[in-house]
């Protein structure tokens, strides 16, 4: 998998193409708008981060040039204006999601994970991990063809967990996964270890392994 | 508050009167002395008269027809020896008709009828002095009235014209919103001094409209700049958890390394949203019901809530409709229900109640009531809270003062409430 990262700020990129590089994604770095230009008009990427911002010119400007080359990359904005104008034209650009500095990694890996899923698999979008299998269309888990009864954050959470497989993923980037809007509300994380531990005893009630490894109660992550 | 033309009126007319009436003693003693100067000239011209003209014909038989028909010019015995002669006095009578006592300016004088000494009396009616205050006061009340209404006229049309400039540059001031970037434009004046005003205010308010938006500019840009640093130092917290070798004590430093900069983010993003508040980022208005966005928010808190056990009633028969920022509003109801949370203790309550036009939120938490007048201002906090940003209520507040919402705080044991009046 091919990822093209367009950010300015080097040290970003660099974080970014390290937490990337075990998940077999190989990292390639744009830091202007000009090298990102020829960089996309040369070559296909499976998914383009692309800060908005640059030295010399609008990332947006980036995206209309893909859209008008009728390229299927994968684009999530990563921007530091976290202005609902700049999203709302990002989106209509045909970015497939927008994140506001700063992020944790592992949301990153996750919404990634999810658009490349989308891209490569289209309608049979299923992860099959050793016994689990996950139907991402029609948002069930299950257990050698086992259903498995999950609410609706605890799906959130286990795709989160797989998009990050092999990861620790802090205690911070799950609750403020799970929150979404309103991470900034958030007054403690404890209700992710209860997400957790219900998880757990969910998937290992329907005979799955217990993937799920806690790092002295701070990070969690997904061991396959 | 008195309006500067309704002053002018007053101090014009006090002094006025004042001056009226310091006067009146004076006037009633001058015309006093001018009437009875007046009299006494009358007497001695008929004393002049009576000698040349009647004393020679005058036989002593005829001097008691003379007195029946001269009431005022009097021949008497030489018996009177009371009063002083040859000068003219003033003397009370009493008179029969009126039938009153009455001043009269008298003359006594020898005069001799037929080689016979008699007196002469020579008596004229004064004017009362009752009279005299009289007339005078009835005169000046006249002349305090018309200077009154002269006063007031000329004043209100010299007022008028004259600060004319004055109250236009008041109107256009109270005008001036700073928000709305407008300068005023103070109309040209030949008054020195209303010019002068004139030009420093132009002054002071260029001034405080490019102090307002270098603030406004520079919260913005700050915030915006600390972002990209921000999101440098999450991910290399990311990375480093990642190390496989890190020991306990590490990754709970790791752990607390994540609040703060989870914090850090939350109030950047706050000074953030506070900014784009403040420039009218949150233009759009768009229909809908506070019961719509409590019910869709609601949700997101009860995690929060159980985790301090807390029990949500909620009253949300009454309906109120706005027409507002949607998203604006969110952030407001969200920001005074995580505050309800926030500061409440262990097993304590939270009522959300909707009224006619109103929504207030109560919660219980610290047992005294807090500062009311600082609530509301940026990081004043009241709690030692670690997580909370000191910007939640200060947000809450602009949204309403955007929106011409009132928000008020009060404290009635053990509820700590918030109503918003829309």
């Amino acid at each position: 998998m091919k990822i093209l990262i367009i950010e300015d700020e080097k040290e970003l990129s660099e974080n970014i193409a390290a937490y990337l590089k075990s998940e077999n994604y190989v990292c390639e770095f744009a830091a202007t708008y000009h090298d990102a230009i020829t960089k996309t008009g040369i070559y296909d990427y499976d998914c383009i981060l692309l800060d908005l911002m640059l030295p010399d010119g609008d990332g947006l400007k980036i995206l209309e040039e893909l859209r008008k080359e009728n390229k299927q990359d994968g684009v999530i904005i990563i921007s530091a204006k976290d202005a609902i104008e700049d999203k709302i034209t990002g989106l209509k650009l045909g970015a497939d999601d927008y994140l506001p500095k700063p992020f944790h990694l592992s949301e990153l890996g996750a919404r990634i994970y999810s658009i490349i899923r989308r891209k490569h698999f289209g309608s049979s979008n299923s992860i099959q991990v050793n016994e689990l299998h996950v139907d991402l269309l029609a948002k069930t888990a299950s257990v050698r063809n086992r259903l498995v009864q999950l609410t609706k954050r605890e799906f959130d959470l286990l795709l989160f967990l797989l998009g990050n497989r092999n990861k620790t993923i802090s205690k911070a980037a799950l609750a403020e996964h799970l929150s979404g809007d309103m991470a900034d509300m958030l007054d403690n994380y404890d209700f992710v270890y209860s997400h957790i531990k219900n998880l757990k005893k969910k998937l290992m009630e329907a005979g799955c392994n217990d993937y799920i490894k806690t790092t002295y109660g701070m990070g969690y992550k997904w061991e396959t | 508050m008195n309006r500067l033309l309704n002053k002018t009126l007053l101090y014009y007319s006090f002094f006025a009167t004042v001056i009226l009436l310091l006067s009146a003693p004076f006037i009633y003693w001058t015309m006093e002395k001018l009437y009875r100067d007046d009299v006494d000239e009358a007497i001695l011209l008929r004393r002049d008269e009576f000698e040349t003209n009647n004393r020679k014909l005058l036989h002593i038989s005829d001097i008691p027809v003379w007195n029946q028909f001269n009431r005022d010019t009097r021949i008497l015995p030489d018996t009177v020896k009371s009063s002083p002669k040859d000068s003219i006095i003033q003397q009370i009578f009493y008179d029969a008709l009126v039938p009153e006592w009455e001043p009269y300016r008298v003359l006594y004088k020898d005069v001799a009828i037929e080689g016979k000494p008699f007196v002469l009396m020579i008596r004229l009616n004064l004017v009362e002095s009752d009279d005299l205050i009289r007339t005078i006061a009835w005169i000046y009340i006249g002349i305090l009235f018309a200077l009154l209404l002269v006063i007031f006229f000329i004043t209100r049309f010299v007022s008028n014209r004259l600060w004319k400039p004055f109250y236009d540059t008041l109107h256009k001031i109270e005008l001036f919103n700073i928000e709305l970037h407008s300068l005023p434009e103070f109309s040209e004046t030949k008054i020195t001094e209303f010019s002068q005003l004139n030009n420093r205010l132009a002054k002071l308010i260029q001034h405080s409209l490019q102090s307002y938006d270098t603030q406004k500019a520079f919260t913005q840009n700050a915030s915006h700049e600390l972002q990209t640093p921000l999101a440098i130092f999450q991910s290399k917290l990311d990375l480093l958890l990642q190390d496989n070798s890190l020991r306990k004590e590490q990754v709970i430093i790791l752990h607390s390394l994540y609040e703060s900069v989870s914090r850090l983010t939350r109030i950047n993003k706050n000074l953030l949203l506070l900014a784009k508040i403040e420039n009218n980022q949150f233009a759009e208005l768009t229909s809908f019901t506070v019961n719509d966005i409590v019910k869709e928010v609601i949700p997101y808190f009860t995690e929060q809530a159980e985790s301090k056990k807390l029990a949500i009633e909620m009253d949300l028969k009454s309906v109120v409709s706005l027409n507002a920022n949607k998203v604006l509003a969110e952030i407001m109801i969200n920001n005074l229900l995580l505050n309800a949370i926030r500061h409440n203790i262990e097993n304590g309550k939270i009522i959300v109640k909707l009224e006619a036009n109103s929504l207030s939120i109560a919660n219980t938490g610290l047992g005294k009531a807090l500062d009311s007048h600082t609530i509301f201002e940026r990081f004043k906090k009241n709690s030692a809270d670690a997580r909370s940003s000191g910007l939640g209520l200060a947000i809450a507040k602009e949204i309403c003062d955007r929106n011409s919402w009132e928000i008020q705080y009060s404290f009635e044991a053990p509820l700590h409430l918030f109503i918003i009046h829309f």
